[in-house]
């Protein structure tokens, strides 16, 4: 890895080491559909693609801040208590008020973006790892939450569950805000100068640093939006769940890294895109309906995906650095 | 030759120290005793004998997972794995028998299936290059799988009645399972503070590269590492099991935060070659001491997890300082 790092252009190598891994996944998501179609006739339905849509919606928006953090080389290991805690205070603030609505939901969205920041100005001040740091936060926060409520919080109004079971043109509105977002982060990875600086700072930090690059300022922005994500994520699972708990987003913290990993963002940072991130998403979610279709109990679908982690893992080796 | 919280030889020492740097290895046994005594004025329960006792209990689980964590994280790596190492292993060794007759076949197998995921954890460390972050939370969720499916949701072992003796009795108010924390801590600290094998595991943590040029097999070093610390997590998971009277599904849960939290504060650097079994064992201390006193003072539960998660992000802030 050199310090010259390419930065306006993709470079035509890393472009298409980047594609190789999606490749591998669109190969997979393929194989996987034909063969949901041979396990089950109802597999094939509408109605089932739109399911599959729904369930990916969640955690599809808290990947997305995820692969940003680990993009830099770090990881927000939070992002879990912080869906758990905004998502019970947007149902215990509404409260079934339906006036409340519009001002809880863009004060979740801000809260969401301040815990992120306060995530990255302690990764700047401190100096210490962002393993460590948002371990330490998400504990805190998880702490406040169940400070807040030890169970389910408030309820929302009925037309709320719109946002999770509404659709336009006949796709579930999630899933199409999914994909919007994907896309603009997508160019704004690939197109804006900022962008650009994120794949700098995972690559070679002190490199970076040499060269002047703003890196405080895209450590604010990429935990800042993964905060912003978690409030995304967690207005929406009130939404589908119709109130929100402090436990809500426990299996979230890690099963955000899984379909970044999957699409081939490597930890170390520096390589991998939110592209990847998407087909690892619907990846998994497919994985999983395929496997209920097949009446393949949850522990052994837990067990498939620690395996997709390891196989991905392998196939993508990670480069070591080495002095 | 050793000092307390920083376990590293005296050979790696820097430059002279200065009086205040001298202080600081002893900071977190200061910490400690300040904190015991602030606790024990505030409420005179907290010093009772029954109270200490119960607190070396509650520190001995924690304390044998936190020497194997200390091997991997002077490697440069961190264990995930182990609260599902003691979780399963303790559910499959015991689901074939709890009589006292077979304690060391349960033994034998609980271990088995520790240093088993240890080896898996290694390799895939090592051979593979995956992050020893990925490589643990796979064989985590994998071996949590593993044992829903074994349980089907309902573990139905027994726990050997001398494995609830060593969890949860007590000698002249002496916990037998401080005895074998204290046991399996000397073994360990002869093994990394002492041997050949532990001077390898520094050199090889602290630079990689100065590893391979002084001929150390890296990897080898790197996955007996992991075996070490998926074999203590095991024992771990019976003595927890022994404490709480039942084999659970999820015995030792959270337990792989505590163990990487109670290291750090012991100033073992994740960033590798650094720090000891010894003051991991004191921040093993700390932790138990500062959840108990959150209880006896009468504080929400809930305090736990919030302190939890500012001393781990405050200790490592004091050691980045202290490293520079």
């Amino acid at each position: 890895m050199s310090a010259t790092v390419s930065i306006g252009s993709a470079g035509f190598s890393r472009s298409l080491k980047k594609n190789q891994g999606i490749v591998v996944v669109i190969a997979l998501l393929v194989l996987l559909l034909v063969f949901g179609g041979f396990v089950s006739d109802r597999f094939r339905t509408t109605n089932n693609v739109m399911n599959i849509l729904e369930q990916s919606t969640g955690l599809a928006l808290v990947s997305l801040g995820q692969t940003l953090t680990i993009l830099t080389g770090g990881i927000d290991l939070s992002v879990g208590s912080m869906i758990s805690l905004l998502s019970t205070l947007t149902s215990g603030m509404i409260g079934g008020d339906a006036s409340m609505v519009a001002p809880v939901i863009a004060g979740i969205l801000l809260l969401g973006l301040a815990i992120g920041l306060v995530n990255g100005l302690l990764i700047i001040w401190l100096k210490v790892h962002p393993l460590i740091v948002t371990l330490g936060t998400g504990a805190v926060l998880q702490g406040l939450v169940l400070l807040y409520s030890l169970g389910p919080a408030g309820k929302v109004p009925r037309g709320f569950t719109y946002l999770a079971y509404g659709k336009v043109l006949g796709i579930p509105i999630g899933a199409v805000v999914v994909v919007v977002l994907f896309a603009l982060v997508g160019a704004f990875l690939t197109y804006f100068r900022l962008g650009r600086y994120i794949y700098a700072v995972g690559d070679d930090d002190a490199g970076a640093r040499l060269m002047g690059l703003p890196r405080a300022k895209v450590i604010l922005v990429v935990y800042g939006f993964c905060g912003f994500c978690c409030a995304l994520t967690a207005i929406y699972l009130t939404a589908r769940f119709g109130v929100g708990q402090p436990y809500t987003g426990l299996n979230y913290t890690l099963a955000s890294i899984t379909p970044v990993v999957v699409g081939g963002t490597l930890l170390t940072g520096g390589k991998g895109g939110v592209l990847g991130t998407l087909l690892g998403v619907y990846l998994i979610s497919l994985l999983n309906n395929v496997l209920n279709f097949m009446d393949v109990s949850t522990h052994y679908q837990l067990i498939a995906q620690g395996l997709i982690v390891i196989v991905a893992v392998s196939i993508y080796v990670e480069k070591r650095r080495r002095v | 030759m050793v000092d307390v919280a920083h376990g590293k030889p005296a050979e790696f020492a820097g430059p002279a120290p200065s009086p205040a740097s001298r202080l600081a290895p002893y900071a977190l046994p200061i910490f400690l005793v300040l904190m015991i005594a602030v606790a024990g004025i505030i409420s005179p329960a907290f010093l009772s004998a029954n109270n200490i006792s119960n607190m070396l209990l509650q520190a001995a689980p924690l304390g044998i997972v936190v020497i194997g964590q200390a091997f991997v994280i002077i490697l440069r790596g961190l264990d995930l794995s182990v609260s599902s190492v003691m979780a399963t292993s303790a559910v499959i060794a015991t689901s074939f028998s709890g009589q006292n007759a077979d304690v060391l076949p349960i033994l034998l197998i609980a271990i088995g299936i520790g240093v088993a995921t240890g080896v898996a954890n290694g390799l895939l460390v090592t051979k593979r290059s995956v992050s020893p972050f990925l490589a643990t939370l796979a064989t985590m969720i994998v071996l949590q799988g593993i044992r829903f499916a074994y349980t089907q949701g309902a573990p139905s072992g027994n726990v050997p009645p001398l494995f609830r003796t060593l969890g949860s009795a007590t000698w002249n108010g002496i916990p037998y399972n401080i005895m074998l924390l204290v046991v399996l801590a000397a073994v360990f600290w002869v093994l990394l503070a002492k041997s050949r094998f532990g001077r390898e595991v520094y050199i090889t943590g602290g630079n990689p590269t100065t590893a391979r040029l002084l001929g150390i097999n890296a990897d080898r070093v790197t996955i007996v590492g992991y075996m070490i610390s998926g074999g203590l997590a095991a024992i771990a998971g019976l003595v927890l099991s022994g404490y709480v009277g039942i084999v659970d599904n999820w015995v030792g849960r959270g337990f792989e935060l505590d163990s990487i939290v109670a290291a750090v504060m012991g100033g073992i650097s994740l960033a590798g070659g650094r720090g000891g079994i010894i003051g991991g064992l004191f921040g093993a201390a700390v932790l138990i001491v500062v959840f108990n006193a959150v209880l006896l003072f009468g504080l929400p539960v809930q305090f736990q997890i919030i302190i939890k998660g500012i001393v781990i992000v405050a200790a490592a802030a004091f050691y980045v300082r202290r490293s520079r």
